[in-house]
């Protein structure tokens, strides 16, 4: 027991730590309270702004927008990956499209998307969805090409159909990476969404740290940042957790 | 199927989007604010001509440059260090699982007013979101290289800095490019937001004030030339990395693909 409480303090002490720093720093004066308000008043915004639901309402729209561009990314990509690893016309017509579009900071082209989709929730979810669609395409591409050819053999030796061979060979062997991909693309699209907010919204954390900022209210900014940083947190778990269950026979790396 | 055939299906849909696009440019039926091809290199001469592009262009490939070398450095410093040093992980393992979550731009309202928009908070924003993917690389990096290579160069003598130098890094270096690639990616990304909503000068203020003055062709050439620069600079720090993992790539996935 008191063995456990040690690790537990030797692996976590770092952060009451830092936040006993930026308070005395803070009370005494060393720091300007107005530019880094101290932890305690951070705390205290952030409990009466979740209780009067306003990071409530801004964190649902940030989410929202967040998880409908990345499923329909994943919804996308998805059968693309597949397509473009099974099928030589497919992959020649899109592997320059994917491997040379990779590296181009597409964060760029916002402003358009701002002009077709208009400045609310479309444009964000589209240009979302564009961003994760990358990451998505490329890790899993390479997760189904990278089956070995003998399961595939083996299952077409015994009989197997088609349809077979897709649902009990081809996707469970790709899985693994399926999921490397989507973890890839789960914080890009938060990313994405708070940019393209802070850029111009009325709605979402984005918007909510830009509006507070220029208010010089930072201790609000601070708040949204820990909002923004437990949905990050919360959604890498579930997806976690979810891998675990779909991928059992996949050992842990963590 | 044969060569030519590949070749073609490889350009098929990027210089067929150009046709269409410049075609539907000069018929007139484009929306107002996408400008055609031709006209975007007419507005990427116009702005060289000027020196705007070169300006702006050199502003945005300061920040980028010094924002990304100082996270980059930092990264492996602290990453090497807390992969070696079991005080030095325990340390930074909370404080950086908790701020690596966070989208590093929610910051740049912070760093705008402790920095002023000037140069110094975009390189610092830069450097700070830069960072992290590289130190998680260089850690995880230093923890995964196979313990046989280190026990094999204690057991024939090596001293502590050959091993360091001549088994550590070269095992953790292909972890430490990738983490270095996606830290060069974000840079760019956060550098856009930051020269969007404050600043000067930058390829992003190309962008803002061809959008915000209707010069729609002048945005198009900023967002043409930015995405240039990302995308000149991702290959660069990959022929680097082929360079220095000269031998280490054989064989591998990645060598078939991009070759």
């Amino acid at each position: 027991m008191i063995a456990r409480v040690q690790t537990l303090i030797a692996r976590w002490y770092s952060i009451p730590l830092m936040l006993i720093f930026w308070q005395a720093a803070v009370g005494s004066g060393l720091v300007e309270s107005r530019l880094l308000p101290s932890p305690a008043k951070v705390f205290a915004v952030l409990t009466t702004e979740t209780a009067n639901g306003a990071l409530v309402h801004h964190a649902a729209a940030t989410i929202t927008r967040a998880l409908a561009g990345f499923f329909l990314a994943a919804l996308v990509g998805l059968p693309f990956a597949a397509a473009m690893a099974r099928s030589a016309l497919w992959r020649n017509l899109f592997e320059p499209i994917f491997f040379l579009g990779y590296p181009v900071p597409k964060i760029a082209l916002f402003p358009v998307f701002t002009y077709v989709f208009g400045i609310g929730s479309p444009s964000k979810i589209v240009f979302t969805f564009l961003e994760c669609l990358y990451p998505i395409v490329v890790t899993c591409y390479f997760g189904f090409r990278g089956i070995q050819t003998r399961l595939l053999w083996t299952a077409q030796n015994f009989g197997a159909d088609r349809i077979t061979i897709l649902r009990r060979v081809f996707l469970p062997a790709a899985l693994p990476s399926v999921f490397a991909g989507l973890r890839i693309a789960l914080p890009v699209s938060l990313i994405v969404v708070v940019i393209t907010e802070m850029i111009g919204d009325s709605v979402g954390l984005g918007f909510y740290i830009t509006l507070w900022s220029t208010r010089f209210s930072f201790a609000n900014v601070y708040a949204a940042i820990v909002v923004i940083g437990v949905c990050g947190l919360v959604l890498d778990r579930v997806l976690q957790l979810a891998q675990r269950k779909i991928v059992y026979w996949q050992e842990d790396e963590a | 199927m044969t060569r030519a055939r590949v070749r073609i299906l490889n350009w098929l849909i990027p210089v067929g989007t150009l046709f269409v696009w410049e075609v539907l440019g000069r018929a007139g039926m484009l929306p107002r604010y996408v400008t055609s091809p031709s006209a975007i290199i007419a507005a990427l001469w116009e702005l060289t001509e000027s020196g705007e592009l070169l300006l702006d262009l050199g502003v945005s490939l300061y920040r980028v440059s010094i924002g990304f070398a100082a996270g980059t450095v930092a990264g492996i410093l602290l990453g090497l260090g807390a992969g070696l040093i079991p005080g030095v992980r325990h340390f930074f393992d909370p404080l950086v699982s908790f701020l690596f979550a966070i989208p590093k731009v929610a910051f740049l309202p912070i760093f705008l007013l402790l920095f002023g928009i000037g140069h110094a908070s975009k390189i610092a924003i830069i450097a700070f979101s830069g960072f992290f993917p590289v130190f998680i690389a260089a850690r995880q990096a230093v923890l995964s290289v196979n313990p046989i290579l280190l026990w094999t160069a204690r057991n024939m003598g090596a001293p502590p800095r050959t091993v360091f130098f001549r088994v550590v890094i070269p095992a953790a270096a292909p972890q430490l490019f990738a983490g270095m690639r996606i830290g060069l990616a974000q840079a760019f990304v956060v550098l856009f937001a930051a020269e969007l909503i404050g600043s000067r000068a930058g390829l992003g203020t190309i962008i803002s004030s061809g959008d915000d003055g209707g010069r729609f062709d002048l945005m198009f050439a900023g967002i043409v030339s930015f995405a240039a620069v990302g995308f000149v600079s991702d290959r660069l720090l990959m022929s680097i990395r082929k360079r220095a993992l000269k031998g280490q790539l054989i064989g591998t996935d990645e060598q078939q693909v991009l070759q």
